[in-house]
This record gives C-alpha cells, sequence and structure tokens, in this order.
C-alpha cells in the first residue's frame, strides 16, 4: 500500500527526495515494469518518486550524435525523424500503447528477456549520465547493466554516437511477431574500415541474466572482410558468450540452439548476401 | 493515511475525486466514477483491457497512478459513443461481428480511436500493430481488424467525383 506518490520537479529535486526517503521508496519513470510489481506483491514499496515531471524528456541530435533524456518514451523516439535507424528496434518492443508509456531509463532495469532498448545502446556503446547528491557521472552503458547504480543514483539520459545505417542492424527472435519478449535479440554494429571490421560491438539480448556482449563473436570478426564464412565462424563463437536460461518464451537449449542461427541472419544482411 | 484530491477531465467533464495516495486510473474510473466500461485485466500491462486516452494518447489505466496524471482528459469507452449514438468504431465492430463476449472490446476501441486519430487510413498491419497490446481470447483477432478497416472506411470523408 503506498503512502505517498511524488513528482520532483527537476532531477536534483527527484535525486534530494530519493536521498532523504531511505527505504521504501521506489523510483518510477513510465511505471510499466514498477506498478505491476505494485500490483503484484511488491508490500516493501510506500513511497513512489515518479520522474514524469523532472525534465527528463529531452531528446538532443547533433554532429552525429544523440543525447536522449531518460524519461522519453520509445513513442516519441520512434518519431524521431533524425532516429529512423532505430525504429525497428523500437518497434519490436511492446505494444504501441505501451510504448507510450515505457521510457528509455526505465529499459535500462528491465529484466531479461526484457530491455531490447538496452541492448542498442550496449551495442552502440552509449553512456549514461547518472546523477546523485555528489554530482554527475558518467558511465558506460555497459558497465551500467553489469553493476547497476547506487541507491541515491538515478540516471537522466543516454548518449550514443549515431550509427552509420549501413552498418548496423538489429534482429529480434519473438514467439509471436508483436509485442513479444526476447528469445534472441541481437544488435550490431559492424563499422568497417579498409574493406575489414574494425570495432565491432554486438549485443544480445534474451540470453543471459542481462543483455551481454558477444566478445568472442566480434574477435572473430575483428580485422576481417565480412564474409559468409566468417560471419558463420563468429555465429558459432557466440556460444562462448551466453548463459541462457529457461522462461516461459523458450528453454535454455533453446535459445542455444537458434542464436547462431539468429546472429548469422543478422550479420548477413550486412554483407549484402543472404545465408 | 491523507487522501488525495485527482482533478480530471473525464470524457469531457471536469470531474474531482478524492483517493487514496497510489491509486491507479483503473482503480479511480471504475470504483469512484461508476465507469465500468474500462476493464480490469492482468493489471500487470499485458492484456490491454483498460486502455484509455489520457490527452488523446493511448495508454494502460492500470500502471498510472492517479498523481501522474494530474488535470489530464481522460477518455473512456463510456464517452467515445453512447448507446443510441454509437461511434463509428463501435457501430463496425457491430457490423463485423468483431465482439463475442465482450471483455476486450472496450480496450480495443480506444487502442484503434487513437490509431485512427493518427492514421485516417491504416493499412491491415498498422491495424495489428495498434492492437498488439490488447488480448482477445474469443475472436481470433480476425473480425476486430476487419471492423477497424470498416471503421476507417466510412470515417474518411468521401472522394469528390472529377
Amino acid at each position: 500500500m503506498l503512502s505517498a506518490v511524488e513528482l520532483p520537479a527537476s532531477a536534483p529535486a527527484a535525486v534530494a527526495l530519493l536521498a532523504s526517503a531511505g527505504d521504501g521508496a521506489a523510483l518510477m519513470a513510465g511505471g510499466t515494469l514498477v506498478m505491476p510489481a505494485l500490483l503484484h506483491g511488491d508490500q516493501a514499496t510506500r513511497r513512489l518518486i515518479v520522474l514524469a515531471k523532472a525534465g527528463l524528456g529531452g531528446i538532443e541530435l547533433r554532429a552525429g550524435s544523440a543525447t536522449i533524456g531518460a524519461g522519453v518514451t520509445f513513442a516519441r523516439l520512434a518519431a524521431q525523424p533524425g532516429l529512423a535507424v532505430l525504429r525497428p528496434a523500437l518497434a519490436s518492443i511492446g505494444s504501441p500503447t505501451l510504448r507510450n508509456m515505457a521510457t528509455v531509463g526505465g529499459n535500462l532495469f528491465a529484466p531479461q528477456p526484457y530491455g531490447d532498448f538496452a541492448a542498442c545502446l550496449v551495442a552502440l556503446d552509449a553512456t549514461a549520465a547518472v546523477l546523485s547528491p555528489a554530482g554527475e557521472r558518467s558511465l558506460a552503458l555497459e558497465r551500467l547493466l553489469q553493476e547497476g547504480i547506487g541507491r541515491q543514483e538515478i540516471v537522466t539520459a543516454v548518449r550514443f554516437a549515431l550509427p552509420d545505417p549501413a552498418r548496423w542492424t538489429y534482429l529480434k527472435a519473438m514467439r509471436r511477431q508483436l509485442n513479444s519478449a526476447a528469445i534472441v535479440t541481437v544488435a550490431a554494429h559492424l563499422p568497417l574500415a579498409g574493406g575489414v571490421v574494425q570495432g565491432a560491438r554486438i549485443a544480445l539480448g534474451g540470453v543471459a541474466p542481462t543483455v551481454v556482449r558477444a566478445r568472442a563473436a566480434e574477435a572473430v570478426l575483428e580485422g576481417q572482410a565480412l564474409t559468409g564464412a566468417v560471419i558463420a565462424r563468429a555465429a558459432e563463437a557466440a556460444l562462448h558468450d551466453i548463459d541462457p536460461a529457461d522462461d516461459a518464451y523458450a528453454s535454455a537449449w533453446y535459445r542455444r540452439r537458434v542464436l547462431p542461427v539468429h546472429l548469422r541472419r543478422a550479420l548477413a544482411g550486412l554483407t549484402g548476401d543472404a545465408s | 493515511m491523507k487522501s488525495i484530491v485527482a482533478s480530471l477531465v473525464v470524457n469531457g467533464e471536469p470531474r474531482e475525486f478524492l483517493a487514496a495516495p497510489g491509486t491507479t486510473l483503473l482503480n479511480l474510473l471504475r470504483s469512484q466514477a461508476d465507469l465500468l466500461g474500462t476493464r480490469r485485466g492482468c493489471e500487470q500491462g499485458g492484456c490491454g483491457a483498460c486502455t484509455v486516452l489520457v490527452d488523446g494518447t493511448a495508454k494502460l489505466a492500470c500502471l498510472i497512478p492517479v498523481e501522474c496524471i494530474e488535470g489530464a482528459a481522460v477518455l473512456t469507452v463510456e464517452g467515445l459513443g453512447a448507446p443510441d449514438a454509437l461511434h463509428p468504431l463501435q457501430q463496425a465492430f457491430l457490423d463485423a461481428y468483431a465482439t463475442q463476449c465482450g471483455f476486450c472490446a472496450p480496450g480495443m476501441l480506444m487502442a484503434l480511436k487513437a490509431l485512427l486519430d493518427a492514421d485516417p487510413a491504416p493499412d491491415r498491419a498498422a491495424v495489428a500493430s495498434a492492437i498488439s497490446g490488447n488480448v482477445c481470447r474469443c475472436t481470433g483477432y480476425e473480425a476486430i481488424i476487419e471492423a477497424a478497416l470498416l471503421a476507417a472506411d466510412r470515417l474518411r470523408p468521401p472522394v469528390a467525383a472529377e
């Protein structure tokens, strides 16, 4: 049972409120994760600190880089002409109604097999701006997903360089074509230099306790021309990067079985030839 | 526990409600506004039965503490049409046999209202996407998609003859 719902008017005000609130306070953005928990068993939360009015709704696209406020909804993000490259990923998350509520910041804390936008952000080498009473710090998305943030911190924005659409791919295997959690999510950015892959980043969702980098697959690709044979080897190598679990969407066995297939299909889109 | 005052414009009418902190829009509509058209389904954001429009945007009423939408305009299925003056979507649902048990229909209608407001000429894929967060266990969705396309046709102004 809640005793208060508070809507701080700025990010510093939200941080101050969180610091003084102590146990029993929870942060909420769009409510699509926190509210289901509150309605189904979370007895500990007494106060909700809602970030909807905390000024986290900014979208800045400038000189090839994007700064997205943590409170921006997926619907707003998908409507940005400058972010068309991310539209297929956004369309794969929830339903349009859910995307009217769910936020970029909230997605960073979505338990697997959710959190597909977080997978995109890892592949894009994004950083998060994290605010606490001590000030702001910048944290690599990948680290944030592994380590979380402090009890008194909030994510205010994420930043990333916009990828060349020709070097970016996203593929999500789902139980249904729409509105389903991930069996396997692949988000990959494979820049080329002199005809070979340089700086590959592949993030996988649905196949481990958190979003993970497919480092073994990246290592196979690095320095190579993106041929079908190289992609096939990378896809098999990715099995070393995952630690899948059984859930209502798929078994661990199935995820392991289909990961190389989906990774190969995702990367094949970047060579121009199908496999 | 101190109650809060929630001010909302519900189906065009400014209303004030006394409610416990954190009361969801769904509970407010059903228990205090006596508007039972907005259904209580999963209360997890997974079924879409509670879909309403908040300031014109389709949202899930079960996931919204009323404090978060202070002063907002809420449109429920009761505000969409009246029994003697059905909204074209409601009429199309009747004509195309898009309701069976009827439990999901209000949420479907509100999700589709949001779609048609944004896109008066949706194709089949756009309709399927719009209701992808709304679960129906009776119809298999086909009749609902047909009804939405029928309503879109009827709502479009006729093209003037040359």
